[in-house]
């Protein structure tokens, strides 16, 4: 039985779906036209709405209080992941008009993204703690005690 | 388009599924399957308000209108800022309603409070309205556009009953809670689409299109301004109003019948089951009076303009340069039927499983029984709109466009519950009864049948160019007024006055106390969609004041447009801000008891007919019993009394 937190998580999650659903069905839509030949415009274009969306997940997390979920942070750094690689694969394998195309305004979008995310982090959690995020050597004491402040833990 | 509409229409239906099947795994008790436990979130409703709003009225017959009579159609969009004014008065106030005497539906709501059970009647005739006929016409519009976008592939009553299966699963598995997030997300996408399509189509077109050109009329039309303040017409079917029919009488009462979506019974249900917090300020301030009227002022005609053929033709020339993008312009008037069809149905079925199932039928019936019997119903429900939507489109298209101006009749009672403590209950229902045989017969119900069995009659619909919704709310109101006058020392006033005063203690707020408010709300109202709007069509291109003619570029109607619509934003915002109505806050004390103590019990013809039902089963099982009679075998009816 849920005690109140799973319909308020999924409330949250709800509302999270409502903000990428349109705007992502916009980013794929001027993607889609940029690709196939539309231009540079219509790929940045896409991407500008990539981060729209990302923004309003951000400013739902705010009045909220809540922040990304695990499932949401792997989400997007696979789908991330996966876009990087697509670019290296076009790299490799289209023809040169092809990748000359679409490669510059795509790895521009990606960077783009990349720079939100970090500004993000920067912004929510200040330059040292978003690299603390990520800082997985220094926790290598895996003894539960070890995260008490007092004997240095810093979780 | 064949594969690519479909397969939009499939992710929607699975994105609806995953949701509901979500929510059915949160284990929630049985009993929030019919309300959310009266705690659905706020961004929901923020974001369902413009879309229901923009989706009740129509928004494929709004394309068609803008299409042929241009900016005076248009001018429809100001009026979405009373629409958002309305709403938060009337929702703010039933909610309040809800938790300060636990009235939870709308007609117990209105039934408890003036000791009337005519008052639930008519609730439930107006549910059944908007479930079945309404829902069945939105919906066979949507078989329409998706055989018309198949080319046929899909043929429309194919479509039909594959939508009413699509809607019916989620809400039978999610309830209330999955099906308003749904539409909530339905709601986000039309709205996104809506302003994305715009830009798109502008941008493809080379920046061609209104203001440059005219919107694609009729002919005979003045598409960029409003004919006339009213017009001496015998009304639709009868006569045609020379230059159009949205003379600015046309457009107000029009604006006006636009509040029937938000006085519809699971509309007002909606407002009713959020949980306490700003959505009602935010949604109707910045959501539907902002962005919403936005899309309908800007957008709509500008988008309109690039498409002198229609949405579909538009659609097919674009799928070879932007295919999704011209999939998400076909969804944007498919969206908004399925949206309006889905709500109306859904929270129909609830509403009338609580007012009458739940209450009359089987009062005994547990909270687990209860959810599933609204499960059945639904599964009822969807059946037989897709059955009236297939089968009998035509009566379902003439009933349902009734359904608007019938719920406006509404307006004063709900006004007595939530502001006016003086309206009593005869002059509400007397007040109703003039006002509903009004619209009744200037609505083509009324007069196809009249006229089909006795003689013509000389008007149509819509006389004189005004909505029947205003023809009906007028003598409504005068009557509502007088009466009450005359009833004035009715006793039941005091026990009316309990709830006002333990909302007012609740509340903290009382409206009435803004006179300036209203008087810029009413003068506002005058100018942007009332008689003063005529002065719209050429106040900026020949000022009045002034002997120059100011070369704009753009109609002086759009500029005025605009300009009131930035206005009512303000007055919005007044009203959710300043005077208080758009936050509402958790009440800290038990509920009051409103009325005397309900006795629950099924009514004698209906137990008895049961009884009957029941007895000659009986004897058909056991031959060797003796003979029963109907009257001996009557139990005596389940009384269940509820504080």
């Amino acid at each position: 039985m849920d005690d109140g937190s799973a319909t308020e998580r999924l409330d949250r999650h709800a509302l999270v779906m409502a903000i990428w659903l349109p705007l992502g069905f916009v980013a794929t839509a001027l993607l889609h036209v940029g690709l196939t030949g539309g231009g540079a415009w219509w790929i940045g274009a896409g991407f500008a709405a990539i981060i729209a969306a990302f923004t309003c997940h951000v400013i739902a997390n705010a009045m909220l209080g809540t922040s990304f979920t695990y499932g949401e942070t792997a989400l997007g750094a696979v789908a991330y992941a996966a876009a990087v690689l697509a670019v290296l694969a076009t790299l490799l394998f289209a023809s040169e008009p092809v990748a000359g195309r679409i490669l510059l305004p795509v790895a521009l979008g990606l960077a783009a993204l990349l720079a939100a995310v970090i500004l993000y982090l920067v912004i929510a959690f200040g330059a040292r703690g978003a690299f603390e995020r990520f800082d997985v050597i220094r926790d290598n004491n895996l003894r539960a005690a070890s995260r008490l402040p007092h004997r240095g833990g810093r979780r | 388009m064949t594969t690519l509409l479909p397969s939009l229409l499939v992710l929607v239906a699975i994105l609806g599924l995953y949701v509901a099947a979500r929510v059915a795994r949160l284990g929630r008790p049985a009993r929030e399957f019919l309300d959310a436990g009266q705690g659905l979130p706020g961004w929901a409703i923020m974001v369902l308000m413009p879309g229901l709003v923009l989706a009740g009225y129509g928004l494929d017959r709004h394309f068609v209108l803008v299409a042929d009579y241009g900016l005076q159609a248009a001018h429809v969009g100001v009026g979405l800022v009373f629409v958002a004014f309305a709403a938060l008065a009337l929702w703010n106030r039933m909610w309040l309603a809800a938790r300060v005497a636990g009235l939870a539906t709308p007609g117990e709501a209105l039934g408890r409070y003036y000791q009337s059970v005519a008052l639930r009647v008519v609730m439930m005739g107006l549910t059944l309205l908007f479930a079945l006929p309404v829902a069945a016409d939105l919906l066979g519009s949507a078989g329409r556009q998706i055989e018309g976008a198949t080319g046929g592939v899909l043929p429309r009553m194919a479509a039909i009953w594959l939508l009413a299966f699509g809607l019916a699963i989620p809400a039978i598995i999610g309830g209330w809670r999955a099906s308003v997030l749904v539409l909530a997300m339905q709601a986000a996408l039309i709205g996104v689409l809506l302003a994305a399509a715009t830009v798109l189509a502008v941008i493809l077109s080379g920046g061609g299109g209104f203001p440059s050109l005219p919107i694609g009329n009729a002919e005979g039309i003045l598409w960029d301004r409003i004919p006339g303040v009213i017009q001496n017409s015998a009304g639709i079917g009868k006569a045609v109003p020379a230059g159009g029919i949205f003379t600015t009488t046309g457009i107000a009462s029009t604006v006006v019948a636009l509040v029937g979506i938000v006085l519809s019974p699971a509309a007002l249900y909606l407002g009713q089951t959020v949980r306490a917090g700003s959505a009602f300020g935010t949604g109707s301030v910045w959501l539907t009076a902002g962005i919403g009227a936005a899309l309908m002022v800007l957008a709509v005609p500008v988008l309109l303009s690039l498409m002198p053929d229609g949405m579909l033709v538009a659609a097919t020339g674009l799928f070879g340069r932007a295919p999704v993008a011209a999939g998400g312009l076909l969804l944007i008037p498919l969206l908004g039927n399925i949206l309006a069809a889905s709500f109306f149905v859904t929270g129909g079925v609830i509403l009338l499983s609580r007012e009458f199932l739940h209450r009359y039928l089987l009062p005994g019936l547990s909270p687990s029984g209860q959810r599933l019997s609204v499960r059945i119903g639904l599964g009822f429900g969807f059946f037989f709109v897709a059955l009236s939507a297939s089968f009998a489109p035509f009566p379902s298209a003439v009933l349902a466009s009734a359904a608007l101006p019938l719920a406006v009749q509404m307006l004063p009672a709900i006004l007595g519950l939530a502001f006016l403590r003086w309206i009593s209950r005869g002059a509400v229902l007397a007040g109703l009864v003039l006002g509903m045989l009004i619209v009744v017969f200037t609505e083509p119900p009324g007069l196809i049948l009249f006229e089909g069995l006795f003689l013509d009659v000389p008007w149509g619909r819509w006389p004189l160019t005004i909505h029947s919704a205003v023809w009906g709310l007028v003598f409504n109101l005068l009557l509502v007024a007088l009466a009450s006058a005359a009833t004035a020392r009715d006793p039941a006033r005091f026990e009316r006055a309990r709830l006002h005063d333990a909302m007012l203690r609740q509340g903290g707020t009382s409206p009435g106390a803004h006179g300036l408010l209203w008087a810029l709300a009413l003068l506002w109202g005058f100018f942007a969609y009332g008689p003063g709007a005529i002065l719209g069509n050429t106040f900026f291109s020949h000022p009045i004041f002034s002997r120059v003619e100011a070369a704009l570029g753009i109609p002086s109607l759009w500029v005025w447009q605009i300009l009131f619509w930035l206005m009512g934003v303000v007055l919005v915002w007044w009203l959710a801000y300043r005077v208080g109505l758009g936050h509402t806050r958790d009440i800290g004390t038990r509920p009051i008891r409103l009325g005397a103590d309900e006795v629950l019990r099924t009514p004698d013809w209906l137990s008895s007919g049961l009884a009957r039902v029941i007895a000659r089963r009986s004897r058909r099982r056991k031959p060797g019993a003796g003979p029963v009679d109907g009257h001996e075998a009557r139990r005596e009816p389940r009384r269940i009394r509820i504080p």
